[in-house]
């Protein structure tokens, strides 16, 4: 390592106080980031990886955090003892941040051209025209084409991987020693992620910046960083080069949170969850058997009559309208689809974000109405949406922040579609979501909360819970872990596994985590530009893929093997 | 509340927000903006319960009968011979008649703005519900009516229908509800759009009890705020009508009928039109300023709640 690091920080602890309460956020954490390193902070939410970035700028309120000791130097210098104006040079002049949502960091009102203006001319003395070039060089550094467009876009007309391009643009403007990247690449699907951090790794390296990377995926980490930090409970319990860490890690928790990954692990198997390991302080293997569920429903294949069915399932959104207010063209969503699930099983749709599998999904459950085609369970159309395969046919969202009414209290929101057609007694339903509370793991003393007292793993299981009050057959799982930490997902799936195992559900889950994926189902459906452009057993799709668009979104997946190999 | 401060998720996050070049929030010190914030409330409080106080018991508070004049006793000056606020032209106790005033607007601006509220927000959620031609209707209906300047509107019809309590409160109610079938339609249109909502009608939970239970709920406290802002200009639309003689019914002790009784003398009895005019400020801001202490309570309470 270099003489002159970039970034030190020397047992820093730093305590968040109010009037009555002291939370530790840091226990005395020491690392060192070198010129042109690029360097990893995993760890989960409220392992204090956001707090150390964050305090590094002092950008955390004075008055509610306390420093006990430490130091943290930037470039040298003291930034603790700095006064506000010598701060605001360095934020964003020599250090800068990427943040998650590239839609939220971005102004909505202004065009990128204002937002690169705004950023270039604080920090540099030089006029708009020069400005103005520079822009376009730095946009047309993160490989965007069309450059001139994207400069005198608006946010909405560009795309989330373009969007968070014009974000890696503005943070390299003003040249920076050092870039925090806060998740940079969280919101985004497979293949724009890996052009993302390919990119950002090359620009790092080609003007000698460092970047600190903030995340809790491993395996984006194994693609991009030099050095890593493992960070839990605001201390760092192990550290090293990338490789050494993950793979022989020391620490239990660096363990643990490999083993909560559903990479590499035999399908359908409980996944190891950090929490269990840490008690436990063993490293038990986690593999088990394969579940009765899953052998069940491999030799279902040949069985008569699938649960669900999707006969040419086509869903149209209209684009244009006439004078009169009638569609005149359309946008096709889902084209075409033909797909079978059986009693038990669990069918995957893997896709990236506008492929139809949402749109199929609402169609599923009556949403969106279908243009062609036919959707059956059991055997009756599903259109018809009579009381029982209403019943039957449930669904889970994605975001557990808007899935939960922030106003009822949960026993409220779980027991919701039991009041359908009939007014059960208020105590009736507390003892019911007192059960389904116990079902999903969740404390049953816990029914009189508001959503917002939970954790987004336990809103997820609120939100199953829901599904489950009707006794169904068939669940939709819509990206149900997509916005949850890795351990989380890991005890969601298990979750889930252990459900299907118990009740012979089956699931149609849809996501575009391809390692989620490969865990949870026994076959896959590929879906692109609204067709299934593949379908078959998991294991021949995601290891053998055939056609290729699979292929690309197969090598696009960032896993802890193919990293090393290019190491 | 206070786990909304030393939340340290919620400090991150507003800390987060203040390194986004581009955020223009947190540029100012949000301690400061709080405590600024309780003490508007705290004289919010104040100011609304004195006024309720005065507008349900005002006799108890008048010194003389607002209506009985002595000729003998004209334009007295303030606390001259009993009269706390000086006597008008034809010798009436002018404190005596801005409380009587009071009760008047209070129960005219209330009594239209409930029928505002019902209106506006029974049509705010239909267009918000029902796509197609009910929703294009009640817009239509909405921007035509936002269309006109709203009190050459009233005057109109006021002339039309009349003067007195009723044909004026109709007039207001019926005419002014606009805002809150705006605000209504937009904040339910967005929850409508919630997973929680579409989850509810997936299990076939119906539309009156979507309404009612999520819907509703998620903009009471929006109703709340422009209810109070409403009010405020529904006094002085009440006012300026009685000023231009089409409001209340001559004679009768309103503050818009006592502005427009000064005008005759303003240089001898200024405090004819300032007891008034005096009046109308203060329940204006009181209405103003519970308005925004609502605002800033809700927007607390939603921090912990919606984010």
């Amino acid at each position: 390592m270099s003489t002159n690091p970039v970034v030190h920080v020397d047992n820093l602890a730093l305590h968040f106080v109010s009037a009555d309460s002291v939370v530790e956020a840091l226990k005395g954490i020491t690392l060192n980031i070198g010129p042109g390193e690029v360097v990893g902070i995993v760890g989960e939410s409220g392992s204090g990886k956001s707090v150390t970035a964050l305090n590094m700028l002092r950008l955390l309120p004075r008055g509610k955090t306390k420093i006990p000791h430490g130091a943290v130097s930037v470039l040298g210098r003291d930034v603790l003892a700095m006064g506000e104006k010598e701060l605001q040079k360095v934020r964003g002049g020599e250090v800068s941040m990427i943040f998650q949502e590239p839609m939220t960091a971005l102004n909505p009102v202004l065009r990128v051209r204002e937002q690169m203006f705004d950023v270039i001319l604080r920090h540099q003395k030089i006029t708009p025209a020069a400005a103005e070039k520079l822009s376009i060089q730095l946009l047309q550094d993160m490989k965007i084409q069309d450059a001139e467009r994207v400069f005198n876009a608006y946010p909405h007309e560009l795309s989330g991987g373009m969007r968070q391009r014009v974000m890696i643009a503005m943070a390299f403007s003003c040249q920076p020693k050092l870039i925090v990247a806060d998740e940079p690449t969280t919101a985004l699907d497979v293949t724009v992620q890996a052009q993302i951090l390919n990119l950002l790794k090359e620009r790092a390296k080609a003007t000698q910046t460092s970047v600190m990377l903030i995340t809790h995926d491993l395996a984006v980490v194994a693609q991009l960083c030099d050095r890593v930090y493992v960070m839990y409970k605001g201390k760092i319990v192990e550290e090293g080069v990338t490789r050494d860490v993950i793979g022989d890690p020391q620490h239990i928790y660096t363990r643990a949170l490999l083993n909560a990954l559903p990479e590499g692990k035999t399908p359908k198997s409980r996944l190891e969850t950090v929490a269990a390991a840490m008690i436990e302080g063993g490293d038990k293997v986690a593999a088990t058997p394969i579940t009765a569920s899953a052998q069940a429903g491999f030799t279902q294949f040949g069985r008569a009559q699938p649960l669900f069915e999707a006969v040419n399932a086509t869903v149209r959104y209209a684009k244009k309208y006439n004078f009169f207010g009638r569609p005149i063209s359309y946008n096709t969503a889902v084209d075409h689809v033909n797909l079978s699930l059986y009693e038990g099983e669990t069918l995957s749709i893997v896709g990236e974000s506008g492929c139809g599998k949402t749109s199929f999904a609402n169609s599923i459950v009556g949403l969106v109405p279908l243009a062609e085609g036919e959707l059956r369970y059991k055997g009756k159309r599903l259109q018809d949406h009579d009381e029982i395969t209403r019943r039957e046919v449930q669904i889970v969202f994605q975001d557990p922040q808007s899935s939960l009414d922030p106003r009822w209290p949960i026993w409220r929101i779980m027991t919701e579609p039991l009041t359908v057609g009939k007014t059960p007694g208020r105590s009736e339903l507390r003892e019911t979501a007192e059960g389904l509370c116990q079902l999903v793991g969740l404390d049953p003393r816990s029914i009189d909360r508001l959503p917002h007292e939970f954790s987004g793993g336990q809103r997820q299981r609120i939100a199953i819970g829901r599904a489950l009050s009707v006794h169904p057959r068939l669940l939709l799982l819509d990206e149900p872990t997509s916005a949850l930490d890795v351990s989380v997902q890991a005890q969601i799936l298990n979750l889930l596994l252990d459900l299907q195992e118990k009740y012979q559900l089956s699931y149609l889950f849809i996501s575009h985590n391809v390692a989620v994926v490969r865990h949870i189902s026994d076959r896959v459906a590929v879906m692109y530009m609204g067709k299934v452009v593949e379908s078959g057993t998991a294991e021949q799709v995601l290891t053998n893929p055939t056609d290729a668009y699979t292929r690309t979104l197969m090598e696009a997946v960032p896993t802890l093997e193919r990293a090393f190999a290019a190491a | 509340m206070s786990d909304v401060k030393s939340n340290p998720a919620a400090i991150i996050d507003a800390a987060k927000n203040e390194m986004n070049p581009l955020s223009v929030q947190g540029r100012f010190n949000r301690a400061k903006l709080k405590q600024v914030a309780n003490v508007e409330i705290v004289i919010a409080f104040i100011l609304f319960t004195i006024i309720v106080v005065l507008a349900l018991f005002g006799s108890f508070f008048q010194t003389h009968d607002p209506m009985q004049g002595d000729l003998m006793k004209r334009f007295y000056k303030v606390g001259q011979d009993g009269y706390i606020l000086g006597s008008d032209h034809l010798g009436r106790d002018l404190w005596s008649r801005a409380v009587a005033g009071l009760q008047w607007s209070m129960a005219c601006a209330l009594t239209a703005n409930i029928i505002n509220l019902m209106i506006g927000t029974t049509l705010g959620l239909m267009a918000a519900e029902r796509e197609g031609w009910a929703r294009t209707i009640i817009r239509q209906i909405t921007d035509t009516l936002q269309s006109f300047p709203f009190m050459v509107v009233a005057i109109v019809v006021v002339v039309i229908v009349g003067h007195g309590f009723i044909p004026l409160v109709m007039t207001l109610g019926l005419l002014s509800w606009v805002v809150f079938m705006r605000v209504v339609y937009a904040e339910a249109t967005s929850i409508y759009q919630r997973d929680y909502v579409k989850a509810a009608r997936i299990a076939g939970v119906n539309r009156f009890a979507i309404m009612f239970g999520h819907v509703l709920p998620g903009v009471r406290a929006s109703l709340f705020v422009i209810f109070a802002f409403h009010f405020a200009g529904l006094l002085i639309a009440e006012s300026a009508l009685s000023f231009l003689g089409i409001g209340a019914p001559l004679g009768v002790p309103t503050w818009g009928n006592m502005l427009a009784e000064s005008r005759q003398y303003l240089l001898k009895a200024p405090g004819m039109l300032l007891v008034p005019a005096g009046a109308i400020v203060m329940a204006v801001i009181t209405m103003n300023l519970v308005g925004d202490g609502i605002a800033s309570l809700s927007r607390k309470r939603g921090r912990s709640i919606d984010v």
